[in-house]
């Protein structure tokens, strides 16, 4: 007799949004017994790609295998039955549920129709044993921090007793301990007989437990091997297709001395006791876990929530003085700072609109009272896409574009207010290879200009080849500010950690 | 040229059906309805439609930016029972009671815009709280019976004619075309349709979103204070209960032209064609001799069938 | 269930009532003011008068917010109430007898829920603009049914709902059963979690439709069921009586703490607010002050309670 292996896969899947490929061709096959890694840039289809395999989307062309048997349209619900479980990063938790409730949410155990809630109460205990859930079970979710409710999302996936599971950045929000734990967790359910999946861009973490890893880029798969044999710079080499020095422009520090904005004791709901500095021509990295108060202070710096301080001086054009953080957006955009936010659709463009009135928005936001006038207007936006390479009709709605011209037409936008400040959060996310090395260059050049850069990012080499400085956030502070040089990937993330790294030369 | 006119059909094409219903409707009665084709009567049809027409004008400006105003029936009373409160004796032309009721109508538009755009109260409460206090507040006021009305501009208004269109078919004209030029030739018009869209995009590219949106209340509230003028120019009195009727002709105005109710898409253009549909319909049904329940009957049916156009929700 | 089970279960609607103290606090002082004013209150008839001239409210309360539990919102609650009434009160004399009266009734507003529903659920139109429109059809079929007040509603059937017996407080204490019985169903709970987080909810495996079209129609069953009451208690049917209850259901909801972007809120806010408006406006009846107070107060207790947390949070936010 044959032993049967389980099995979950994709057999040529290929997925295309709004015209848009996303995924092309792509086989791949989770199987028991291994760790296997899942690897790919950002915008690389990897989410697309789970997602079909988890039955949220299906296929354009191509077939999802179960134990060798193809599925047809696959539902979330039929691929629970299966037994396959994802964990998103988009939590999938109901706020206003508790705890217990959303563990079981969609796979309860019945007793006459009704849930059975003793099973769900031994369930619930048992995995939150293993995953160290202490929180008390009816605890409603929304009162609980981003990192708990992610681990409330992995106990969701462990409680229908996956046969696969598959972990998409799992640890983006997760304390050190909590980390250890899973990892700890993920082995033995290999031991067990889980088939696993796991994304992550933690490198690191990837060599450590993976066995097996498939490269997707650009939406195609250019590896598919154990990972015998291979460090994190060969990973980054199958990733990028090239040796990573070449996507980062060498860096050359513009910074000047003359101080751009400067505050002390900033302070937002998400941020404490914040003394910020920055120069003319300086590119600032702002690095951290997610949900460690750096967006909301880039956010409290931009206006756009309420922000206090013992102290806050701009001078952009000139002498400017100002006491009080900015009290809206439109503050920020008089005296020339914008800000280009992390999620695109949601905040970043107009999706249903064309993409020249995104990119007239913010002028026709400043300068309102000013009359149109369409050949002017054309000629704006000519330059524009000019200027950062943007192709085709510009009639065309935003969303028609990809992750990487959508994300040109998020910067250029701010270009005819000729800002001074430019806050980026995590402008290279979902945005394929090229264009991040377009956008790399884009930023260098705004340096030279004498235009000031704020850039967080969630991916660290960003900050460490690009950046003059990099403040790395912990738990709502600045747990180190690091020069060029310093901010090596070790010293970012250990930061990030909060683990504090002894000063050279002297004891801890 | 053509290509203009092409983008214009393509971009405008929902409003655009509301005007082929419209021609088809007003084919087809003229040629089986004796008197309905004739052309003082179609002018009434029109002149009826001014008033759904004007309160049109706000409520698809509210609508576009992503919310509704359902006090309007409210102002229109309100405006209609206030004008002969404040006409004053040294007023020969009737203008000063006009602007005076005019400012009650936009101030009670300001009070939704300041609750709406500085408070962050949802769109759908703060204008129905506000025609419910409007409500209390008129029959507290007026009590059950009708008021006279003279006014001397009011007057010329309901009976002037310029060649051969009425003075109130050219205030109409006046304001639509004042509502499309805003909303498609100027800057601060076409932010409507951004906030409307995605608030959160439009917040974070600077658009003053609180100040457009007390702008967009306080049109609405004088456009309906306009119509309530209108009416009473039509009726010689005003009554509590006036400005009822028009709540959900502007709505259904607005949604039969083709505008989404959820914002961000569509234009003035298919609210006009919407109210002179609604005025033909119901013209129909009383030439048929059918009851105010098939009127209403209909009407739902209609704005049910214009769904596919009016547009789906994306999300799950 | 077992020891463990149940302590999770309670502990879990224990954890549902965060939020709504306030509420229960001014719903006490009400009742007590309402004691003072008026002793004889606790007094069986009286007790009894009270409810049915409450029950509307609380059903047309809880059948807006089991839509608004889910993310929508339905304006066609009066017109369908209205509806209601005039079929109650046109089929009673006919072939069906009370008890197929009352099934037909049931069937009627399931069915035109399922409608809703249809709309809504599958195809994803806003609620809104459905319902109002819905409102305009449901409004013009009452009126072509009855144009005027009228129509037989047998005197049993009267007696037995409106009369003496204390069936209306039986019926909401059945309601509350039959409602904490669904949301401890899977189908139940998953109604919430499609309001709280829909996308979430689909991936989760709940049937997002279904889930949707079930609070649609219970909806349009409660709603049935008032006008059929409406038609007992004045004797005949109305196709107007309906009119001022879409706003009633839409503050009582709301004051019972129930959100307009789904998940938010509870059945026992929503009767809880259902009968502190109740209370208010009997205490304003009472006191002599006209009708119309009561839509001003109304108005004033939307705009109030849905301000003042924005408010807070606005002041709060201030660092």
């Amino acid at each position: 007799m044959g032993v049967q292996r389980a099995v979950l896969g994709a057999q040529n899947v290929s997925k295309a949004f709004f015209g848009n490929p996303v995924l092309r061709d792509v086989s791949i096959e989770i199987v028991v017994g291994r760790i296997h890694a899942l690897l790919g840039e950002n915008g690389a289809g990897k989410s697309t790609l789970i997602n079909l395999l988890s039955g949220t989307l299906t296929p354009d062309s191509g077939e999802i295998r179960l134990d060798g048997q193809p599925i047809a349209a696959l539902t979330p619900r039929e691929a629970h039955r299966h037994g396959v479980a994802v964990v998103q990063q988009e939590l999938s938790l109901a706020p206003h549920l508790s705890i217990a409730e959303n563990i079981g949410l969609g796979s309860y155990n019945r007793r006459g129709g009704l849930i059975d809630y003793g099973r769900l109460a031994a369930s619930v205990e048992e995995i939150g044993q293993k995953l160290g859930l202490v929180e008390s079970p009816d605890t409603p979710v929304d009162q609980l921090p981003l990192g708990r409710r992610q681990i409330v999302e992995i106990a969701k996936a462990l409680f229908i007793k996956p046969r696969f599971l598959i972990l998409d950045e799992p640890t983006s929000s997760l304390a050190a301990p909590d980390v250890a734990t899973l990892t700890k967790l993920i082995r033995s359910l290999r031991d067990d007989g889980v088939a696993i999946l796991y994304i992550s861009h933690r490198l690191n973490e990837i060599v450590d437990f993976c066995d097996y890893v498939t490269v997707l880029k650009d939406g195609a798969v250019t590896a598919d091997r154990p990972l015998a044999g291979l460090d994190p710079e060969g990973l980054v080499r199958l990733m990028v297709g090239r040796d990573p020095q070449n996507l980062f422009p060498p860096h050359v520090s513009h910074a000047s001395g003359d101080l751009v904005l400067q505050t002390r004791r900033f302070r937002t709901a998400a941020a404490h006791d914040i003394d910020f500095e920055l120069h003319r021509g300086e590119i600032l990295g702002i690095g951290g876990l997610v949900g460690h108060g750096q967006e909301d202070f880039m956010m409290g710096l931009y206006g756009a929530v309420p922000a206090n301080a013992d102290q806050f001086r701009v001078s952009t054009h000139g002498r400017e003085a100002r006491t009080a953080p900015f009290a809206k957006v439109a503050d920020a955009n008089a005296v020339g700072v914008a800000y280009v936010p992390a999620d695109r659709g949601k905040e970043g463009l107009l999706l249903p609109h064309s993409i020249d009135f995104n990119l007239l928005l913010p002028l026709f936001a400043r300068r309102s009272a000013e009359p149109r006038r369409w050949a002017e207007e054309q000629a704006i936006t000519e330059r524009m896409a000019r200027r950062l390479n943007i192709k085709g009709d510009r009639r065309r709605p935003a969303r028609a574009l990809s992750g990487g011209n959508q994300q040109k037409v998020a910067v250029s936008k701010w270009l005819p207010l000729e800002p001074s400040v430019l806050l980026l959060n995590d402008p290279t996310r979902g945005v394929d290879v090229e264009t991040k090395r377009e956008i790399y260059v884009a930023l260098q050049e705004m340096a030279v200009e004498g235009k000031a850069v704020v850039l967080l990012s969630s991916d660290t080499p960003e900050l460490v080849h690009l950046c003059d400085r990099v403040m790395v956030f912990h738990k709502g502070r600045v747990a180190a500010t690091l020069p060029h040089g310093e901010g090596t990937e070790e010293a970012i993330v250990a930061a990030a950690m909060g683990v504090r790294k002894a000063p050279q030369g002297e004891a801890a | 040229m053509t290509a203009v006119l092409q983008r214009f059909v393509i971009a405008y094409s929902r409003s655009l059906v509301a005007y082929g219903i419209v021609a088809v409707l007003w084919i087809v009665a003229s040629l089986l309805i004796t008197g309905f084709g004739v052309y003082p009567h179609l002018r009434y049809i029109v002149e009826l439609a001014a008033v759904i027409g004007l309160v049109g004008v706000g409520q698809t400006i509210a609508v576009i930016g992503g919310g509704i105003d359902l006090s309007v029936s409210a102002v229109i009373t309100v405006t209609a029972l206030v004008l002969p409160m404040v006409s004053f004796e040294s007023d020969s032309s009737g203008l000063g009671a006009i602007a005076l009721s005019l400012l009650v109508a936009a101030a009670i538009g300001a009070v939704n815009g300041l609750g709406i755009g500085y408070l962050g109260l949802p769109p759908l409460i703060m204008t129905l709280a506000m025609a419910t206090i409007l409500q209390g507040l008129l029959v507290l006021i007026a009590g059950g019976s009708a008021i006279s009305v003279s006014n001397a501009t009011l007057e010329s208004l309901g009976s002037t004619h310029v060649l051969t269109i009425s003075a109130s078919i050219l205030l109409w004209l006046v304001v639509a075309a004042i509502c499309l030029f805003w909303l498609h030739g100027t800057r601060s018009g076409a932010l409507i349709f951004a906030i409307g869209t995605n608030p959160m995009v439009s917040k974070l590219s600077g658009v003053p979103i609180r100040r457009l949106t007390l702008a967009t209340y306080i049109i609405s509230g004088l456009c309906a204070g306009l119509a309530g003028l209108l009416l009473l120019s039509m009726n010689g009195q005003g009554y509590v209960g006036i400005g009822d009727p028009y709540l959900l002709s502007s709505i259904a105005a607005v949604v039969l032209g083709g505008t989404s109710i959820l914002g961000g898409r569509g234009s003035y253009l298919g609210t006009i064609a919407g109210a002179v549909l609604l005025v033909t319909m119901t013209a129909l049904i009383t030439v048929i001799n059918a009851s105010e329940g098939w009127r209403s009957l209909i009407l739902g049916c209609l704005i049910l069938g214009m769904l596919p156009l009016s547009g789906r929700d994306q999300s799950r | 269930m077992g020891g463990k089970g149940a302590r999770l279960y309670w502990r879990v609607q224990w954890r549902r009532n965060d939020g709504l103290g306030a509420l229960f606090l001014v719903l006490v002082l009400f009742a007590i003011l309402y004691a003072i004013l008026f002793p004889g209150i606790f007094a069986i008839g009286a007790a009894s008068k009270f409810v049915q001239g409450w029950f509307p409210t609380a059903m047309v309360a809880a059948a807006q917010t089991i839509v608004m539990l889910t993310g929508g919102i339905d304006l066609s609650v009066g017109p369908m109430v209205s509806l209601g009434s005039v079929v109650a009160a046109s089929t009673m004399e006919g072939p069906l007898g009370i008890f197929g009266g009352v099934l037909a009734m049931l069937a009627l507003g399931g069915g035109v829920g399922a409608i809703v529903g249809a709309f809504v659920a599958i195809g994803r139109y806003p609620a809104i603009i459905v319902t109002l429109a819905l409102s305009f059809v449901l409004r013009g079929v009452a009126l072509l049914i009855m144009p005027r007040p009228g129509g037989f509603v047998p005197r049993s059937l009267s007696d037995f709902l409106a009369g003496v017996h204390p069936t209306a407080a039986v019926l909401l204490v059945l309601l509350v059963i039959v409602w904490k019985l669904y949301q401890a169903t899977p189908l139940g709970v998953g109604l919430i979690a499609v309001g709280d987080n829909a996308e979430g909810a689909y991936r989760s495996g709940v049937n997002v439709t279904t889930a949707r079209m079930c609070a649609y129609i219970a909806s349009g069953i409660l709603q049935g069921f008032t006008g059929l009451y409406m038609a007992a208690k004045t004797g005949s049917g109305d196709p107007l009586i309906g009119e001022p209850m879409t706003l009633a259901a839409i503050s009582a909801a709301v004051l019972g703490g129930v959100g307009f972007l789904g998940g938010q809120g509870t059945m026992r806010g929503a009767l809880a607010g259902s009968l502190l408006m109740s209370i208010m406006i009997s205490v304003m009846f009472f006191l002599h002050l006209p009708l119309v107070a009561q839509y001003i107060m109304q108005g004033l207790i939307i705009v109030v309670t849905v301000a003042l947390p924005l408010i807070r949070a606005s002041m709060r936010r201030g660092t």
